[in-house]
C-alpha cells in the first residue's frame, strides 16, 4: 500500500517508495528485518 | 533537461506546501514537487486540527475541507471508562475540526500556487547531489529522469523521507520512534456523542492510543498506532481486534483502509545542512503525546519558506545562514515536544489496572479549564507514579 513506513526505518536507506510501488536495494540489504517488523499490514516477508 | 530555481520543496503535504506558499510569498522561485497523481490522497491520517493551530497559522477554516466541528473529547480507560472533557475546557491539540485531507492538502497546494509557487505532480525525487554552491536533484516524471538545479532544497517528504541521508542528515527513525498505524474510515459507527473524538489507552494500542475521530453523524475514523516494539501483532491486527470489541463499530463497515507511520520519537537534532532543511514529518515535527502533525508541519513550512526565501535574498545558502530555521523550530515547536515525549513515556509505562484507577479517580475531579499541562497536574493529584516521573516537569 506503498505507505512508506518501511522506508523511514531503514537503516541502509534501500526502499524507494513511489507511487504504486515498492522499489527495493536487494543487493545491498543485510537483512535486518526492520522493515518487516514495522510494515502495518504485513506486507513485507523475508526470502527462504 | 534541467531546470532552475531558486528553491524546490519536495513534497506537497501540509509542511511542503505551507514552506512553499512562504517561499514565494517572500519573493523566491519556487517548485514543488510530489510523487502523488493527486496531491492529499491517499491519507495518512486521522485528520484532526486543534482551531487555535489553524488559528495560529492564519488559516480561515473552510467548508470544503472541515467535516466536523467537535465539542468535546472522551478519554476511555481499558475498562471501558470514559472521561469525558467539553470543549469550553478543552486546548488539548488535534481536538477542534475534522478535516477531509484529500481535499484541505489540496488546497494548502493551491494556495501554495496563488502565491507564486509551481506545482508538478507525479514526480518523484530519486536522489539529491552537491556540485558547486548547487544541489542537482534528480527527479522522475512519466518515465522521464530530469534534473532540478536549486539554491535550496527542502526535504517535506514525509515518514518516508531519504532526502536529508542523500546529504548526510540522520533522518534514519528506530522501530521505537515510529508508531505503526492502521485506520478504516467507517460508516454505521454508533459513537456516544459524535461531536466528540474518542481515545482508547491501554494494551488495546499497545504503545500507543486507538482512536474513533467522527467525520459524520455515523462516519468515523476507526484506527490506531503501536509500537511494533511492543507487541507481535501488526497494526491491521490490532485494528481488527478494536473493531470487533468496540461498541461503536458493532455494525460498522469500512470504505476506506489507511495505513502509515507516525514518527513520534520528538524533533529531529539537526533540521539544516548547507543549501538544504527537513520540514514536517521528514523533520519527526509531530507530538509525540498525540501522534498529530499537522499544525506543526505547517508553522515549520512557515518559519522554513520565509528563512529559505531571505537566504535567496542574501545569496547565502550556508548551514549557519539555514540554522534560524532549526531556531525558530526549537523554540516554537521543540521545547514542547521535549516535555510530551516525557509524558507520553509514563503513559507508556503504566499498566491497564494504572490506567483504570486513574480514569476512576478522574471521575470526581471537576476540571476548569485543561490543556495538556493541566491534564499531566490533575494526573500527579491522582497517581503518585505520575508524581515521580513527571513532578519536575510542572
Ligand atoms: C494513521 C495516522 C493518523 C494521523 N492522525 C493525525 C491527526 O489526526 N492529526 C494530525 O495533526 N496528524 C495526524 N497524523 C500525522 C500527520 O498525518 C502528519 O504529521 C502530516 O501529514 C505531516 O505532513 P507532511 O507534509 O510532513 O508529510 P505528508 O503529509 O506525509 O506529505 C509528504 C508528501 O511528500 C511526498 N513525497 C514523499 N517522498 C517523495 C519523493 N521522493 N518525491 C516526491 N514526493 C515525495 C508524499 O507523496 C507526500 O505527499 C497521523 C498520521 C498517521 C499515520
Ligand atoms: S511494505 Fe508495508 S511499510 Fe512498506 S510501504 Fe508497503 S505497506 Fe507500507
Amino acid at each position: 500500500m506503498y505507505c512508506g513506513e518501511c522506508a523511514g526505518v531503514c537503516p541502509r536507506s534501500l526502499i524507494e517508495v513511489r507511487e504504486n510501488s515498492l522499489k527495493f536495494d536487494k543487493k545491498n540489504c543485510k537483512e535486518c528485518t526492520i522493515c518487516i517488523q514495522v510494515c502495518p499490514v504485513q506486507a513485507l516477508a523475508k526470502e527462504e | 533537461m534541467l531546470i532552475e530555481t531558486d528553491v524546490l520543496v519536495i513534497g506537497a503535504g501540509p509542511a511542503g506546501s505551507s514552506t512553499a506558499k512562504h517561499a514565494a510569498l517572500n519573493g523566491a522561485d519556487v517548485i514543488v514537487i510530489d510523487k502523488k497523481s493527486e496531491i492529499g490522497a491517499p491519507k495518512r491520517c486521522a485528520e484532526g486540527v486543534s482551531k487555535e493551530g489553524l488559528k495560529k497559522l492564519k488559516i480561515e477554516p473552510s467548508t470544503r475541507w472541515v467535516t466536523r466541528e467537535l465539542s468535546g473529547v472522551r478519554l476511555i480507560a481499558p475498562n471501558g471508562t470514559g472521561v469525558w472533557l467539553n470543549e469550553e475546557k478543552v486546548k488539548l491539540p488535534e481536538a477542534g475540526y475534522i478535516l477531509e485531507r484529500k481535499v484541505f492538502d489540496k488546497h494548502m497546494a493551491m494556495d501554495a500556487a496563488r502565491a507564486g509557487a509551481k506545482i508538478m505532480v507525479k514526480t518523484l525525487a530519486k536522489g539529491i547531489r552537491r556540485e558547486g554552491d548547487y544541489l542537482f536533484a534528480t527527479l522522475e516524471t512519466m518515465g522521464e529522469e530530469f534534473e532540478v538545479k536549486a539554491k535550496i532544497v527542502v526535504g517535506a517528504d514525509g515518514p518516508e523521507s531519504r532526502m536529508g541521508r542523500f546529504l548526510g542528515l540522520k533522518t534514519t527513525l528506530k522501530p521505537k520512534n515510529m508508531e505503526s498505524c492502521a485506520q478504516f474510515e467507517m460508516v454505521n459507527v454508533k459513537m456516544e456523542d459524535p461531536d466528540s473524538i474518542e481515545f482508547y489507552f491501554g494494551s488495546v494500542a499497545p504503545g500507543g492510543y486507538a482512536w474513533i475521530f467522527p467525520k459524520g453523524d455515523d462516519i468515523a475514523n476507526v484506527g490506531l498506532g503501536i509500537l511494533t516494539t511492543e507487541t507481535d501483532k501488526s497494526a491491521y491486527d490490532h485494528l481488527l481486534e478494536f473493531v470487533k470489541n468496540n461498541p461503536s463499530t458493532q455494525n460498522a463497515q469500512p470504505v476506506e483502509l489507511n495505513i502509515g507511520g507516525d514518527p513520534v520519537g520528538g524533533m529531529l537534532k539537526e533540521l539544516v545542512t548547507d543549501n538544504f532543511m527537513l520540514v514536517g514529518d521528514a523533520a519527526s515535527q509531530v507530538n509525540p503525546l498525540t501522534g498529530g502533525g499537522i499544525i506543526a508541519a505547517m508553522e515549520a513550512g512557515v518559519y522554513a519558506g520565509e528563512v529559505a526565501a531571505a537566504a535567496v535574498k542574501d545569496g547565502d545558502y550556508s548551514a549557519k545562514k539555514l540554522s534560524k530555521y532549526q531556531e525558530r523550530c526549537e523554540e516554537n515547536i521543540g521545547v514542547k515536544f521535549k516535555r510530551d515525549l516525557k509524558v507520553k513515556d509514563y503513559l507508556q509505562s503504566l499498566s491497564d489496572e494504572e490506567l483504570n484507577s486513574i480514569a476512576d479517580a478522574f471521575q470526581d475531579i471537576e476540571l476548569d479549564t485543561i490543556n495538556t499541562a493541566e491534564l499531566i497536574k490533575q494526573l500527579i493529584k491522582v497517581s503518585p507514579k505520575a508524581l515521580l516521573k513527571l513532578g519536575k516537569l510542572f
